[in-house]
């Protein structure tokens, strides 16, 4: 069998294509890679910095001995250089404070791994494994570590990406609270806040589109590069994981960075005016990393994910009139300006009045019940991503919605809180139902090559 | 049989064929430039397909890895070339129509084959290939562990082809005789040996067509034959009107099968390769229901198809314990992860040994599907393991 590199199956800038791998990792250089962290606004300056001058350098000041360069990128000097990669290794997880991109695969896993205790933990252990080692070529553009070549094996990497830039791809993973019970042993090391989400009606969940072991977000200007990522995972864990259910988001709703511009969901209306910027490290500390209150060390450095598939009634909603629809969001459609402002990122004024005494901003419009100023403080990073999977074959209505996406400190105290007021009283929900739900805890980030997601957790 | 899989059978059912180890189909049609490429050290044939002909160039070569390349440069009468030897399909490339080009590779053996191409002037160009046979191992040791695997797996072939014989013929009786709950009892027992052994038959061109298609595998109904034509007539028509020809023409079919394999030889990775397309075979059309859509047999042809590939992996075992120890513990705890899962559903159902695949629920078909894809992605490993 052929074991040596692609004879002319590679372009020179695909780097090693058989297994070298890792021959040279990225590493983060925005404020994911220092532990100091840059300042938020030279964070896409310094990505480029990290690639145009040598990785070696640059990721050796950030993370210390034992993160190579990357090499692959600097051997090719006839191929451009890619510029669109975002750092894999670091001390968070991609994918959460950084700029969302457009697209989105999300994937949820259950194990089911049979065996003693021993062989299910080993089994889990190498699955982390072998998807980080993974994910550590994948997002920078090289395929599936394995042989591409030889003839009489079907290639490591299912091809699909082949070539192709990574478009600012990043992978997060999660490990959802049915993972800790006693199938391997990690009943003891469940974090409080993954608590089960208690029931927030209104909602109708389908246990199809709910729940899971793990769970993978890939996210990419490309969605090709996304899906490649939940195939070859699924593929890679055959026999440890079963895919439980996936949601393809094809077009980002929520802004998370000040360098964006905000997108609109599906309802036409801008999304995520006011949500935590990713590059805000205050904020990121205040709400979104989990610090040293967590009851559970490996978590620190992590952060917990919600996930809400929400359909919205497109159809009844498109009929109903403009001001309603102002009224319901309380925010200008087009100009995307509070009820009460002229510009996107005036501040809405809740006490403001009409002529005839009656709230600017009415008392159930959605962004007055959200809004941290009436909700007790409680912030969340959204990164929702907009979704259709066709039609609903009862109705012929259509099925799309928002792919709701949060992360937090803990749950408990910020979505499911904000949750409860907007369930009760949200004008919104005539227009949208919960169908599909999961809570994550997505451990730290991955220090370098050799370690691998949960490290802290599963040894 | 499986349409699909059939129209691209080199990829698939070339994987056991007499003499040479298919080892991948190429690169589609209009494949050009890196992506296509192929191995190291691989032969490089090109074919131009023309309507004169389809010359390979060069005409001779050394046994090993060969990369044949064809190119449709001008002809609209022909749109495919074939490598085959003693009338055997032993890879392909179709559906080139002027200005496409494709791939495919193969490791070939010393001696004497023809690429044919259908609708040309001259239509067959002989191809010699010069040499000793492949190297099966660089140990010999595992050279021979591999060589006893492979004539055991010919003696189970032939085992098999002995049995299908006299059970097609049970089958074929009752239906000449009318008797329809006779001939539904013995429907799937004849059709399990034939399961086992499905990626040999349909090495044979159109014989797994003729004995083994589905209604939507054939383009003119009347011309559909073989075991699906007569299940629907048992169990959706109930009516054994009109299916005398139909039976003399699958016991005729059957026969030609039993002669066939007599003759063929096999390689350790075509055994390895037939055992990961039996299992595809069990994901893409007996978990769906497909293959059996009037009789609900569908999980006596499962436990064939296991059967088959399991047969051909416990021969390979003793060589792939010295080679991927590891590899081989994996692929036989899910083979034992399969045949529990199938346990559960044994029944009495219509003489198939099961229950009416027809009461097993949507759920419980995933978890079928997904311990036979658990199964069937290591198993893809094996070949490359045991190839020269």
């Amino acid at each position: 069998m052929t074991t040596g590199p692609a004879d002319g199956a590679a372009p020179p800038d695909a780097g090693p294509a058989d297994g070298a791998w890792p021959a040279g990792a990225t590493a983060q250089a925005d404020t994911h890679g220092s532990a100091d962290g840059a300042a938020p606004s030279v964070r896409r300056t310094s990505r480029r910095a990290l690639l145009g001058f040598g990785g070696a350098a640059v990721a050796g000041a950030a993370l210390g001995a034992g993160v190579a360069a990357p090499v692959a990128w600097q051997a090719s000097s006839n191929a451009a250089t890619p510029t669109d990669i975002v750092g894999f290794f670091g001390r968070y997880q991609a994918g959460i404070a950084t700029p969302a991109p457009a697209r989105l695969a999300f994937a949820t896993y259950d194990l089911t791994v049979g065996g003693t205790l021993a062989q299910r933990q080993a089994a889990l252990k190498a699955l982390l494994q072998a998807w980080s080692l993974a994910a550590a070529a994948v997002t920078t553009g090289h395929p599936v570590p394995g042989d591409l070549t030889d003839p009489e094996a079907p290639p490591a990497d299912t091809g699909e990406a082949y070539g192709s830039s990574p478009a600012n791809l990043t992978i997060t993973v999660g490990f959802g609270p049915s993972m800790f019970d006693d199938r391997f042993g990690l009943a003891g090391r469940r974090p409080g806040a993954l608590a089960d989400l208690p029931r927030l009606p209104p909602e109708d969940l389908d246990p199809a589109r709910s729940g899971g072991d793990l769970c993978v977000q890939a996210c990419s200007d490309d969605p090709v590069a996304a899906f490649h990522v939940i195939r070859n995972f699924a593929r890679l864990g055959r026999g440890t994981v079963v895919m439980r259910w996936s949601q393809l988001g094809f077009g980002k709703a929520t802004s998370n960075s000040a360098n964006q511009p905000t997108p609109r969901n599906l309802m036409g209306f801008k999304d995520g005016t006011r949500n935590i910027d990713g590059a805000d490290r205050a904020m990121m500390n205040a709400h979104v990393w989990v610090g040293g209150e967590t009851d559970q060390p490996w978590m620190r450095d992590g952060s917990y994910l919600v996930v809400r598939r929400i359909r919205m009634r497109i159809e009844a909603w498109d009929r109903d009139f403009l001001a309603d629809q102002q009224n319901v969001i309380g925010r200008h459609k087009y100009s995307g300006a509070p009820l009460t402002g002229a510009a996107e990122f005036d501040a809405p004024d809740f006490a403001a009045k009409d002529s005839h005494g009656e709230p600017v901003i009415p008392m159930d419009a959605h962004v007055r019940l959200v809004a941290h100023e009436n909700a007790g403080g409680i912030r969340i990073l959204r990164r929702g991503y907009s979704f259709t999977d066709g039609m609903i074959a009862d109705s012929g209505e259509l099925d799309a919605g928002l792919f709701f996406m949060a992360y937090q400190k803990d749950p408990r105290s910020q979505f499911v809180a904000l949750q409860r007021r907007l369930g009760a009283a949200d004008a919104l929900n005539e227009y949208i139902e919960h169908v599909g739900s999961g809570l994550f805890a997505c451990p730290p980030g991955l220090r370098g090559p050799g370690d691998y997601w949960g490290s802290g957790l599963i040894r | 049989m499986h349409l699909n899989r059939w129209s691209r059978r080199v990829a698939g059912a070339a994987g056991l064929i007499a003499g040479l180890v298919a080892v991948a189909a190429g690169a589609s049609a209009c494949s050009s430039g890196s992506n296509g490429s192929p191995s190291a050290g691989a032969t490089q044939v090109t074919i131009t397909l023309t309507n004169d002909g389809c010359a390979p160039s060069p005409a001779s070569m050394p046994a090993g890895p060969v990369t044949f390349t064809v190119k449709n440069t001008t002809g609209d009468k022909v749109s495919e070339a074939e490598l085959k030897r003693g009338g055997t399909i032993l890879g392909e490339k179709e559906n080139l129509t002027p200005g496409l080009s494709g791939t495919f590779s193969l490791k070939v053996e010393a001696g004497d084959y023809t690429i044919e191409c259908e609708g040309a002037t001259t239509d067959s160009f002989p191809l010699h290939v010069t040499g000793g046979t492949a190297q099966a191992a660089a140990d010999p040791a595992v050279a021979a562990k591999l060589n006893a695997a492979v004539a055991g797996y010919q003696t189970y072939v032939l085992a098999q082809a002995d049995k299908l014989g006299p059970a097609t013929t049970a089958f074929t009786d009752a239906v000449r005789g009318g008797d329809i709950a006779a001939a539904q009892r013995l429907y799937a027992p004849a059709r399990s040996y034939y399961e086992r052994i499905e990626p040999v038959a349909e090495s044979f061109g159109d014989l797994d067509p003729d004995i083994d298609a589905r209604a939507g595998d054939v383009e003119d109904p009347n011309a559909w034959t073989g075991f699906h034509r007569i299940e629907k007539a048992l169990w959706q028509d109930k009516s054994l009107d009109g299916m005398t020809p139909v039976a003399n023409q699958l016991d005729a079919d059957v026969a030609k099968l039993v002669a066939l394999v007599k003759t063929a030889k096999y390689q350790p990775a075509q055994l390895a390769n037939g055992a990961t397309e039996l299992l595809n075979e069990v994901a893409s059309s007996k978990i769906t229901g497909e293959e059996d859509r009037y009789s609900h047999t569908d999980l006596s042809d499962f436990e064939a198809n296991v059967d088959g590939a399991k047969q051909a992996f416990m021969l390979l075992g003793p060589a792939l314990q010295t080679v991927d120890p590891q590899l081989y513990t994996t692929v036989t705890q899910r083979f034992a992860d399969v045949e529990d899962a199938l346990t559960a559903y044994r029944g009495d159902y219509a003489g198939s040994g099961y229950v009416d695949y027809s009461t097993v629920t949507e759920a419980q078909r995933r978890v079928l599907t997904q311990k036979v894809d658990a199964l069937a992605e290591p198993l893809s490993q094996v070949a490359a393991k045991v190839a020269g």
